[in-house]
């Protein structure tokens, strides 16, 4: 399943027979489809598309009306970007938070999908409570996971000097190299019921005879996973990730509750720095300009993921 | 008869991750039953002293949770209504009737799931300032709503690009309209994905902090997620008001899930996986 | 035809019921405090509302909860919005101050200072500042100010025989023996808020001296001027000495202040504000001292501070006149002293109070450090657009990630751009 609409396939499917009996393409259709179609795209291009365009326009025009008189107008605000070594680091750290988002919750979305989905009993009781999860907000999230990872009185450290570990016990929110995980970890422990859900639909879809006809050539649970289970996921695991990829490039709350992008930027995401830029440091262009490389990033990301799966397939 | 016993294990054997898993969850009940003292010097992960139910009764007093709850009920009621009735006929649209430009449009609305709020909430708010919307629950509906709209009709057209398109073309045989096609045959088949959009906007806008922040401003209209910013300060934080808010703020969600959560999966599954 | 005629009676018959209706109540909206959903301090509040409506019949106080600060735009939001507040009590300080200022949110009060009488109830030296801030125009009246310094276990140091000395090598000394004594000696906590800011700008204070800094915090010195390094070289060497431990950088205020209620930690450096704190943390703080930080320059062992908190007037106010009574009424000295004799005062106010008694002992100890002078707390006087650079390179400074004179250079960085 992919996010964008397969026009090729749709013929393939549909053929002849979409015409047959339908209304004619064209000013017809378009006729027809208005009122269907006004009011959503109305609100959307109201209360989204037009902020996004003011968006853009402000990225070309306005300065930083906090910071001084410096002009804003072309590209300037772009380039003071691309000067800016915190947008670099935001940038490659935004990334890593998306490739561990993907990993971190999608993996365990996978995980606990396929541990559900082959129980006989308490089935439902699993894909509820694995859920709760999800219902929390995630600024609730972040002040809960803070005093896990406190250092001195934390569950986790706690544990480890139970443990006699004590050379395991970190600075989980302060050592630059585990702050980005740490965060991480919190907000997929938030984040995974989603996509846990979508793998079970997506593994109840599988068609039973395939598991009958394993079993019967002696499949072990591993081969079942490599020549079936994950087979038939194909288009469950593209749809999650494009979902993860895009989530993840918008992840904000849990890291400005636990963290707001220290210690010394190395949880800085370029969400949390648009936030800053605009309402901290009030430099409205340069917030703007990265909002709209953001948005680039993520059709290009969108795009180019869905493109590669198509050449896959 | 093996079989049984060994699906018994495996569903025991489920409890560990489980336990793991809402750890949190428990930590945060435990939480909300101390006193402030004990939250700010004992040990975090000891069982309260006392069950301090009356933390509950002074979050819901003190944070005016009963107004709050109000607010957060009518938001939510009011972005569901509107995203079904306005998400419905648009999915229809773009999954069962061809009209020019419908990729172009698609790919449009596409564009908004993409954006995250923190890029448009400054214009966003200007625009509703422009408007007479600030500060208003109408107004952040309507916000909610426009930027829920992507998902939404995404939702609804993929569940409807899996109805037989036969059913369709009997209708129209008959001279149906399309309009009358969606009522009468479309919409009453589609209760899973209805519920799954239901059950996904009104968790979305329940939890939403970050556009209410920035637009409600009267405590009269603030919503749950606003109410427990309230207890905190620059310095000093009233926790056990935090956690005994949250818990009263997510119960609510919680129910609805266990509620619809059969219907809801499979609302997701056609509405979001296949097609 | 009808039905125009209709409307035309309905509207003139509300006219006319408008223009006979006794006056409604006036609402004055006060954006704040942040304490009020603490039953103890809106035990306080609630009285002086109810007082002053007795005295000003026909007017209702409401009190809007906050819901943020200057810092995260939440009060800019409101001041912006519809339904904003009349007046607005909230964190301030002049770089705060300035971001609503400059954004011609709040309306200048210079005049009624002279007009009200205002300037006489302030501290001289108080009035002073606020004049030389925004080239002679006042944007808010402080109501508390913060006086910053190092709270220590009394009972603790008696045991061990330990006394806070008068110099910075007898207080690294200090520092070394409760080490020993297997106690953390400092704790801080800067994740997310400005407890890195305190422990810093003291030790920026008893470093380069209270007049270096205030010409670095205007822009006259560079961040990179010798004494400023020296301040922050002195962090990095408490950390080096483990004094400070780079794991508090993971801590926020409450995790640290937790290590010192627990007495793992022998002091934390912070404000007035810390004994309600420890109240809701049902510590006791009978046996808490507070000291200015020692100094090896001559008389530069000072607490450091600035305004605290302030009211400002917003410029969609829809009673300014009702707010400037209201302001009256709490500069007054009933109120004044009614708020410094509640069991929850911890404020320095912005006058002296005679013949008042601290309702703690160790509040004693922080008005003697007042009346001593006060340094600057630079999170309370940079530019709201640099602070962020400011915290973070703190951050930096206790985590091992730069270095004294690279972090210094990074603030000025900040600086400069934000002068241009």
């Amino acid at each position: 399943m992919t996010v964008l609409p397969d026009s090729a396939a749709r013929r393939a499917r549909g053929g002849g027979r979409l015409l047959a009996g339908t209304a004619r393409p064209g000013g017809e259709g378009l006729r027809a489809a208005i009122p269907f179609l006004l009011p959503a795209v109305g609100l959307y291009a109201l209360f989204t598309l037009l902020p996004i365009a003011d968006t853009l326009r402000l990225s070309v025009t306005a300065s930083d009306t906090g910071a001084g008189a410096a002009a804003g107008g072309g590209l300037q605000n772009y380039a003071r970007l691309a000067g800016d070594p915190i947008f670099w680091q935001a940038l490659r750290q935004t990334v890593v938070w998306l490739v561990l988002h993907l990993v971190f919750a999608g993996g365990l979305g996978f995980a606990l999908a396929l541990a559900i989905s082959g129980l006989k009993v308490g089935r439902i009781f699993y894909r509820c409570a694995f859920f709760l999860p999800h219902v929390v907000s995630l600024a609730v999230v972040g002040v809960i996971w803070s005093k896990i990872y406190d250092p001195y009185f934390g569950l986790i450290n706690g544990a480890l000097y139970t443990l006699g570990l004590d050379s395991l016990a970190r600075g989980w929110l302060s050592e630059p190299f585990l702050v980005l995980f740490s965060i991480n970890i919190a907000s997929s422990w938030q984040g995974f019921g989603l996509y846990m859900l979508l793998f079970i639909a997506g593994l109840q879809g599988i068609d039973r005879t395939l598991y009958d006809a394993a079993e019967v050539d002696g499949a072990t649970a591993v081969q079942t996973l490599r020549h079936v289970t994950i087979p038939g996921l194909r288009e469950v695991m593209t749809f999650v990730a494009s979902l993860a990829l895009i989530n993840g490039l918008k992840g904000f709350a849990t890291i400005w509750v636990m963290t707001q992008g220290g210690p010394f930027y190395r949880s800085e995401l370029l969400t949390t720095y648009i936030y800053k830029l605009a309402f901290q440091l009030q430099d409205h262009g340069r917030a703007a300009a990265l909002c709209v490389v953001l948005s680039l990033m993520a059709i290009a990301i969108t795009v180019g993921f869905n493109r590669w799966r198509e050449r896959v397939r | 008869m093996s079989r049984r016993r060994s699906d018994r294990w495996r569903a025991l054997g489920l409890l560990p991750p489980l336990a793991f898993l809402l750890g949190p969850f428990l930590w945060l009940l435990a939480s909300s039953l101390k006193t402030e003292a004990e939250i700010a010097t004992a040990d975090p992960f000891s069982a309260p002293d006392r069950l301090m139910w009356a933390n509950y009764v002074d979050a819901w007093r003190i944070g005016s949770f009963g107004e709050l709850v109000l607010n957060s009920l009518a938001n939510v009621a009011a972005v569901v209504v509107l995203m079904i009735l306005v998400c419905a006929p648009a999915g229809y649209a773009f999954a069962k009737m061809r009209f020019r430009g419908s990729e172009a449009l698609f790919y449009l609305l596409i564009l908004g799931l993409t954006v995250p709020i923190q890029a448009i909430v400054i214009p966003l708010y200007q625009l509703l300032s422009g408007l007479g919307l600030l500060d208003s629950l109408a107004g952040i509906t309507l916000a909610q709503v426009g930027n829920g709209i992507p998902f939404g009709v995404f939702l609804m057209r993929n569940f409807f690009r899996n109805v037989p398109h036969e059913l369709l073309e009997a209708a129209r045989v008959d001279g149906c309209s399309h309009g009358r096609i969606l009522l009468r045959i479309f919409l009453p088949i589609s209760a899973p994905a209805v519920l799954a959009l239901v059950v996904i906007s009104a968790l979305g806008t329940w939890n939403d902090f970050f556009l209410p922040l920035v637009v409600l401003i009267s405590p009269e209209v603030q919503t749950l997620p606003l109410g427990l910013v309230r207890f905190a300060g620059t310095y000093s934080t009233d926790h056990r008001l935090v956690f005994a808010g949250t818990v009263i703020s997510f119960l609510p969600i919680v129910l609805l899930y266990i509620a619809t959560q059969r219907r809801f999966t499979e609302g997701l599954t056609q509405g979001a996986l296949k097609g | 035809m009808l039905r125009r005629l209709g409307l035309g009676l309905a509207v003139a018959a509300a006219g006319i019921a408008a223009g006979f209706a006794p006056a409604k109540a006036e609402i004055l909206k006060i954006w704040g405090p942040e304490q009020i959903t603490d039953p103890v301090i809106a035990d306080l509040w609630n009285g002086l509302k109810a007082d002053f409506e007795k005295a000003n019949p026909g007017v209702t106080v409401e009190f809007m909860v906050p819901t943020g600060t200057i810092s995260n735009g939440a009060v800019q939001a409101a001041i912006q919005s519809d339904a904003g507040p009349d007046l607005v009590l909230t964190n301030s300080g002049v770089g705060r101050v300035g971001i609503v200022a400059k954004a011609g949110l709040v309306v200048p009060l210079t005049r009624y200072y002279d007009e009200r009488g205002w300037k006489a109830q302030l501290y001289p030296w108080l009035y002073d500042t606020l004049k030389g801030q925004f080239g002679g125009e006042i944007y808010e009246i402080p109501d508390g100010l913060d006086v910053i310094g190092v709270f220590y276990h009394k009972d603790m140091f008696a045991e061990h025989g330990w006394t806070m000395p008068d110099s910075y090598e007898g207080f690294l000394k200090l520092l070394g023996e409760i080490k020993q004594a297997g106690i953390q000696p400092l704790t801080v906590g800067p994740r997310n808020n400005a407890n890195g800011g305190h422990l810093f700008g003291n030790l920026l204070q008893v470093s380069a001296g209270r007049q270096v800094v205030g010409e670095v915090l205007s822009g006259k010195r560079p961040w990179t001027d010798p004494a400023m390094v020296k301040g922050a070289q002195r962090l990095v060497d408490l950390v080096a000495a483990d004094y400070v431990q780079p794991q508090m950088v993971g801590l926020d205020l409450d995790a640290a202040a937790r290590l010192w209620f627990t007495k793992r930690a022998a002091m934390m450096v912070a404000g007035p504000w810390f004994t309600n704190n420890a109240r809701k943390a049902g510590f006791d703080m009978a046996n808490a001292g507070y000291a200015t930080m020692p100094s090896d320059i001559a008389g530069e062992s000072l607490a450091t501070g600035g305004v605290g908190w302030s009211w400002m007037l917003p410029k969609t106010s829809r009673h300014p006149d009702l707010a400037l009574k209201w302001l009256d009424y709490i500069l007054s000295d009933a109120v004044m002293t009614r708020r410094a004799s509640h069991q929850s005062s911890w404020m320095v106010y912005p006058r002296a109070l005679s013949g008042l008694k601290p309702t703690q002992p160790v509040l004693a100890s922080v008005f003697a450090a007042a009346d001593k002078g006060v340094g600057y707390n630079p999170s309370v006087y940079m530019p709201g657009n640099v602070l962020e650079a400011y915290m973070q390179v703190i951050q930096g400074l206790i985590g091992g990630q730069i270095g004294a004179e690279a972090g210094m250079a990074q603030i000025d960085g900040q600086m400069q751009q934000a002068a241009k």
